[in-house]
């Protein structure tokens, strides 16, 4: 079988590449062209004085910290069902289930934990849930603590954060 | 002997017994065919209508399961017309199932699930959304849950109490949409065989309420083992979990099919012995009270044994692998000991039925006697060591090997749970069977075999 190579010709082999001078000249433009202008106007520079200035560019797709949602009569809407914690990659939510007797279903999690320093928001538990009982449109992007427990975070702790874009209960249950 | 015939299936020609049922040659040959309500140990009811096949010179679709075997005869599984019909069916079954598979306990173990990802994937052609109530929690009696909503009505629950265990507590009442299964009222599901018809339960209709909620089965590992209950000797599952961060833990055992020693079903007993595997563990090394290391205990055993010499009983525990038994006689033999391994301990009359319980409590005990081992009780000794045997001896100073903590002598070693280690045993009827090992602890106790090695050291 012929075989298909195709050739692709070495760059900078030309003497204006082995100079060196005229690209580091176009690097060196455009640095200077940023001083010049943060310097004439320092008011301008681009930069957020994190954490006194708060981001306000998060928007409701973005994956913060995780919360249990509510049913609209305050009881909660996860059913211990454990379909997060079978699609978790990191395997960071435990889930311990029991009887319910709230009237709603049959199920609830008698304890429910996410440790967050496992965890690699990449919302597949969100994606899994069956009952829009887990979100992570909290907004929160930080999370801070002095100790490792700090960040394993409870059932109680996740049914407190709230939703920052209006949507408050679960859609899937009422 | 009945003659074998020839009958063609999807293309491929197969011989089989004429006059039996056409559903046992398709599970027989692994050919796909869903079914509820038949079941092997149930025999044929023809109630669900899934198992649906095309026989040619029929002119419509005949169910497998009460269709005899005849001499040529052409059977169609699969293809466009009766794949319509196994979807039309389940679409009927569907119209009033409530869809809680996140909070059932059946799902991933389910008929009706597994049927809708082969057949279904269609969605709802009811355009009412309250479907018929049921019951959703009712305690049936020994540890069964009944879940009337999710029931299919196959009947398999109610053949098994009425051709099973002849006890006939369970029935379907009402008629159409209301049909429901129910006890008579007052009265409960009540049999040592009971817990058998939550594996008989195609869907989660009928759940265990010992396993209720502990775990979904998608998480458990599963190895093949022998219950230890009795000297029957039944085949079960062992259904095992490592959580993250957590040790191994048992969550269930259930029956495994064979054909000669316990069929397909196991007694309740033997099925809920996994807890007390579990419970009041020997896990650490005692001598006089007081908690020791391995290394000492190791020393302690030999100085004894060599102070002894000549003057040891040894014990051996008729539940043990024959593995292990066959290792303790050579270690006697080293050390010089006489072996025994009184039986009379573990006769249970009260517990001896003529289904699967045997009076026999000990699972290896016919080890024991083909290998002539002593049964009677022994006599006073200077030593005596004992792996694990429930009975209470005299001597002047006693080694227990424990797995519970049950003994209350000077010294006492842990030792290895049949599910913690592998081997074999034979039952009454002199089948010997293979027990996988099933939990890897994080700190693993040593087993008997291990022991030994450890104090020939």
């Amino acid at each position: 079988m012929k075989q298909k190579i195709t050739v692709i010709p070495r760059y900078g082999s030309s003497f204006k590449d082995k100079l060196y001078l005229p690209a580091i000249y176009d690097g060196v433009k455009v640095t200077f062209k940023h001083l010049f202008d943060n310097v004439s106007d320092i008011n301008a520079v681009d930069t957020l004085e994190y954490p006194e200035e708060q981001p306000t560019d998060i928007t409701d797709r973005y994956r913060g910290l995780h919360r249990l949602t509510q049913r609209s009569d305050d009881s909660i809407a996860c059913v211990a069902c454990f379909m997060c914690a079978t699609a978790c990659p990191s395997n960071c939510i435990f889930i311990e289930a029991t009887e319910r007797e709230d009237g709603h279903d049959e199920k609830m999690p008698k304890s429910f934990f996410i440790d967050t320093l496992e965890c690699v928001f990449c919302g597949y538990c969100v994606e899994a849930c069956p009952c829009d009982a887990i979100r992570m449109d909290t907004g929160i992007f930080s999370l801070t603590g002095n100790s490792r427990e700090d960040f394993v975070l409870n059932k109680e702790q996740l049914l407190a954060n709230k939703g920052a874009f209006g949507e408050e209960n679960s859609c899937a249950r009422d | 002997m009945s003659e074998m015939v020839e009958v063609i299936v999807d293309k491929r020609a197969f011989n089989a017994e004429k006059g039996t049922l056409l559903i046992d040659l398709l599970i027989k040959e692994k050919i796909k065919v869903p079914y509820f309500c038949y079941h092997e140990a149930l025999g044929a009811d023809g109630n669900c209508r899934m198992c649906m096949v095309e026989i040619e010179g029929q002119k419509r679709p005949q169910i497998a399961c009460d269709t005899l075997i005849k001499e040529g005869m052409e059977v169609r599984s699969t293809g466009e017309n009766i794949e319509k019909v196994h979807t039309d069916i389940l679409e009927l079954e569907l119209i009033n199932h409530p869809v809680d598979c996140p909070t059932c306990d059946q799902a991933g173990e389910c008929s009706l699930q597994n049927f809708y990802m082969d057949y279904g994937l269609n969605d709802s052609k009811i355009t009412i959304p309250e479907k018929v109530k049921g019951l959703k929690k009712v305690d049936l009696g020994s540890n069964v849950m009944l879940d009337q909503e999710r029931c299919v009505l196959c009947a398999r629950c109610t053949r098994f109490t009425d051709k099973i265990t002849g006890t006939h507590e369970l029935g379907i009442i009402g008629r159409g949409d209301h049909a429901r299964v129910s006890t008579m009222p007052g009265r409960k599901l009540d049999n040592p065989y009971a817990m058998n018809v939550v594996d008989l339960c195609p869907v989660g209709a009928l759940t265990s309420k010992d396993f209720r909620f502990s775990q979904r089965v998608w998480f458990l590992k599963t190895v093949d083992s022998i219950c230890h209950g009795c000297a029957k000797g039944c085949n079960i599952y062992i259904d095992h979990n490592k959580m993250k961060y957590k040790d191994d833990q048992l969550y269930r055992f259930r029956p495994r099919r064979n054909d000669e020693v316990n069929g397909f079903f196991i007694c309740d007993e033997g099925r809920l012995s996994y807890k007390a595997l579990q419970e009041d563990r020997q896990e650490k090394i005692v001598l006089h009270g007081k908690e020791i290391l391995e290394e000492e205990a190791i020393k302690a055993f030999q100085t004894l044994v060599e102070k002894y010499k000549s003057n040891i009983t040894v014990v051996i525990d008729a539940n043990l692998y024959t593995e292990e038994i066959e290792a303790i006689l050579d270690f006697s033999k080293e050390i010089a000991a006489n072996v025994c391994s009184p039986l009379e301990v573990y006769i249970d009359e009260e517990f001896e039925d003529d289904m699967l319980k045997s009076a026999n409590r000990a699972a290896n005990s016919k080890t024991i006697e083909n290998l002539n081992i002593n049964s009677n009780i022994p006599d006073k000794s200077g030593l005596l060591i004992n792996f694990n045997h429930p009975g209470e001896f005299e001597a002047e100073l006693k080694i227990d090997f424990r797995t519970h903590q049950d003994a209350k002598t000077e010294f006492i070693l842990p030792l290895a749970s049949y599910v913690e280690s592998s081997g074999h045993i034979t039952n009454e009827d002199g089948i010997s069977q293979y027990c996988e090992k099933a939990l890897s602890k994080n700190d693993p106790v040593p087993t008997v075999i291990e022991w030994l090695e450890k104090v020939r050291s």
